[in-house]
């Protein structure tokens, strides 16, 4: 029997901005847009969709007079990414079969 | 990249991309490394120099150890400021060298203290009309600073995968076994051997990797 894989992740840049933050402890709102080729808007959107669903943290401040913003994946995140890659194995894994 | 449906496939290849990506998004640029090593070497270089050639320098060449860390704190500073992303290596390598500045803080104390003792009982001896004893503590102090030395060098090493500092770390302790059996001259060249192998051979190895990848 197939596992639903989770929506929120099942998405190309939302899983790309999660896998970017499962390796880091923080990344500059600018350093994934920078590795995921992303637009601004388009990955401001999938950042907030993320942080409502409560995967990602997203601080706001100021350095050196210019707006920061920092991202950083939460427990919740981190268990339903783990989640997300076994589901996946599963699929995998039936379809190697 | 867009918002889109993937396959299990694609799922896959975007994870391991940007694990890969998220991996090598930061290297050490060595010059922390490099900095100390040349410090550490040429104070070992240059205490070996007066004892061997017996001659003293107006000043305590050590403080440029005192000297080094404001440039370390200016570097440090401004690679924080420069890194766009925080891995948590980085974390456990600012913590395992902060550690080791303060235990080093902490060993020259000790060290100091105990020489001092010893100094004392030297003292006591000869007002109780025995030779005073040939005995120098500072024939074994640098056992302890290369043990210390070698703590986060190895553990930085473990932390980074990175042979050369392992290296490094194992001269550290090997030397710090030696010392214990060497005059304080030979003591002071495997000094400047431990922090040659330690931290200026893998700081100038990370400044030219670092060079490279920023080449490429």
């Amino acid at each position: 029997m197939f596992k639903d894989l989770d929506p929120i992740l099942h998405s190309q840049l939302r899983l790309a901005v999660m896998s970017l933050l499962i390796s880091v402890r923080e990344a500059e709102f600018t350093f994934l847009k920078e590795k995921t080729n992303a637009t601004a808007g388009n990955l401001s959107v999938q950042i907030n969709k993320l942080k409502d669903a409560g995967y990602i943290q997203v601080k706001k401040q100021f350095k050196d007079n210019y707006p920061q913003t920092l991202c950083s994946i939460t427990d919740t995140g981190i268990a339903a990414f783990e989640k997300y890659v076994r589901d996946l194995q599963s699929y995998l894994q039936t379809g190697a079969a | 990249m867009e918002e889109k449906q993937m396959s299990e496939l694609e799922s896959l290849q975007v994870i391991s991309t940007m694990i890969q990506k998220a991996k090598t998004s930061y290297h050490d640029k060595g010059t922390g490394a490099m900095l100390w090593g040349v410090v550490i070497t040429v104070c070992s270089l240059s205490t070996w120099a007066q004892l061997h050639y017996k001659y003293e320098l107006p000043f305590d060449i050590w403080l440029l150890t005192v000297v080094a860390v404001v440039p370390t704190i200016i570097l440090s500073i401004r690679e924080g400021r420069r890194r766009k992303v925080k891995g948590y290596d980085e974390t456990a390598m600012n913590w395992v060298w902060t550690c080791f500045g303060i235990a080093i803080f902490l060993t020259v104390h000790a060290n100091n203290a105990v020489s001092a003792a010893f100094g004392d009982i030297k003292d006591a001896v000869e007002a109780a009309g025995g030779a005073r004893p040939a005995i120098y503590y500072s024939d074994y102090s640098s056992a302890f600073m290369l043990m210390v030395y070698g703590i986060p060098t190895l553990v930085s090493a473990g932390i980074k995968n990175f042979k050369p500092m392992l290296i490094g770390g194992i001269v550290c302790w090997l030397s710090a076994i030696a010392v214990v059996y060497t005059d304080r001259a030979t003591d002071m060249l495997l000094m400047a051997l431990s922090a040659t192998c330690a931290w200026l051979i893998p700081g100038i190895i990370l400044y030219v990797k670092s060079r490279k990848l920023q080449a490429a």
